[in-house]
């Protein structure tokens, strides 16, 4: 029986399970943590597996991915993080499951707070510059290959790349053409780097992404509109 | 709701949209882990990754009777979470310390992410795993696989391997079953 109502489980889990079957492995959820567990576990080793395209397509030191084989190639901060809490930690994932209604009310409150913390779309538009500056460096249709730094000390690292270095201080450099609704230095930590995102007088934006400081930085992007 | 080939959880999210509990909490419990990652992909944080989770699934559950399977469920959750992502991101940006260039005399703004390499740990646990599915017998492993690496139905799995649709059930929930079992027995304690 209980074999059963797992291979059921499974196949509901896969959508491929008969439409009079649903309500039986729903009613046996309902009441069996085991069978929560499992649902849970399913769902993390999913994850696991298919996670790894996603991140990949993120993270900029992406390897290719073989067919069929998972886990194999590269290991992912998401999929090793979930393996961590399933395997290691045991986190019940199930656990999300236990009051909705209440969580429903409690969002209803969230959402009057979330409304006043309703940002710009220029402010959005911001995130999802840096955002793409983390984690896909290399895009970059807009910079020219041809900026020169050397009035502020800094050297070009490769002939044809946007990377600059002076000393221990090194930084990748984009300019966009759209102002992206700022008219202040912006800037954040991400691990052991900064981004800077610079407004220039002109109207572009120059974002500075790299072991570099702020006032340097500063004074980098002030030096491309002189 | 339109059926949409892509939605294999079609009947449940049906039940989920006429007020059925534990349908939605099946979906939630399917999809939790796919969009604590993706939003940790993006947070890299897992205390943020968590509470977002959370709020995307009650968002999830209010808004579900508006889903119209003109999109892949998960695509439609994804979209949910990643705007609260957005949201999340800027407001922790603006309430953090300003500081104040004397220089420049230009307003900053300062926020701080976690450093992503701190959570990366355990490789030896996944390379275990993945040596330990290499290591199924080949039926179990080549059903298992086509299902959740190329997302084949079963039907599709049975005309592949040449197999009835009721033994490709049966051989992707015993490859499952074999590797939880291996994760608790082999991985548990370390």
């Amino acid at each position: 029986m209980s074999n059963n109502i797992d291979e059921k489980l499974s196949a509901l889990y896969d959508g491929e399970l008969d439409a009079n079957e649903i309500d039986e492995v729903l009613r046996m959820l309902d009441k069996d943590a085991n069978l929560q567990k499992k649902l849970s576990s399913y769902a993390l080793m999913s994850t696991s597996i298919n996670n790894l395209n996603n991140v990949q397509s993120i993270k900029s030191n992406s390897k290719v991915r073989n067919y069929s084989f998972w886990f194999s190639n590269s290991i992912t901060a998401a999929a090793t993080v979930l393996l961590t809490l399933f395997a290691i930690n045991q986190f019940d994932f199930s656990r999300m499951s236990e009051d909705i209604s209440a969580k429903n009310q409690l969002n209803i409150a969230m959402s009057s707070k979330e409304a006043k913390e309703i940002v710009s779309k220029a402010e959005e538009n911001l995130v999802d510059h840096v955002m793409h500056v983390i984690n896909n460096p290399d895009i970059d249709n807009s910079t020219p290959y041809d900026i020169d730094l050397r009035n502020v000390g800094y050297n070009r690292m490769s002939s044809n790349g946007r990377m600059f270095n002076k000393g221990n201080k090194n930084f990748l450099l984009r300019i966009e053409k759209k102002n992206l609704g700022i008219n202040k230095v912006r800037y954040w930590q991400y691990g052991d780097k900064m981004i800077h995102v610079v407004p220039l007088t002109d109207g572009r934006v120059v974002t500075i992404y790299g072991n570099i400081d702020t006032q340097s930085a500063i004074d980098v992007a002030n030096s491309i509109t002189n | 709701m339109s059926s949409n080939s892509d939605n294999d959880d079609f009947l449940l999210i049906e039940r989920a949209q006429n007020g059925h509990e534990g349908a939605f909490n099946f979906l939630m419990t399917k999809y939790y882990p796919r969009v604590y990652a993706s939003l940790y992909s993006y947070t890299k944080s897992r205390e943020d990754s968590e509470d977002l989770a959370q709020q995307t699934f009650v968002k999830v559950w209010q808004q579900i009777s508006t889903f119209r399977g003109d999109s892949a469920f998960f695509t439609w959750v994804y979209r949910i979470a990643i705007n609260l992502a957005k949201n999340h991101f800027v407001s922790s940006a603006s309430k953090k310390d300003k500081l104040n260039i004397s220089s420049t005399d230009l307003e900053i703004e300062f926020a701080t992410f976690a450093n992503p390499e701190s959570d990366l740990m355990h490789d030896q646990s996944l390379k275990k795993i993945s040596s330990f599915v290499d290591q199924l017998p080949e039926s179990l492993k080549t059903a298992f696989t086509l299902r959740e690496s190329e997302g084949k139905s079963y039907e599709e799995i049975s005309l592949i391997t040449d197999t009835p649709i009721g033994t490709v059930r049966s051989r992707i929930f015993r490859a499952r079953e074999n590797i939880l079992n291996f994760i608790s027995e082999e991985l548990g304690d370390e």
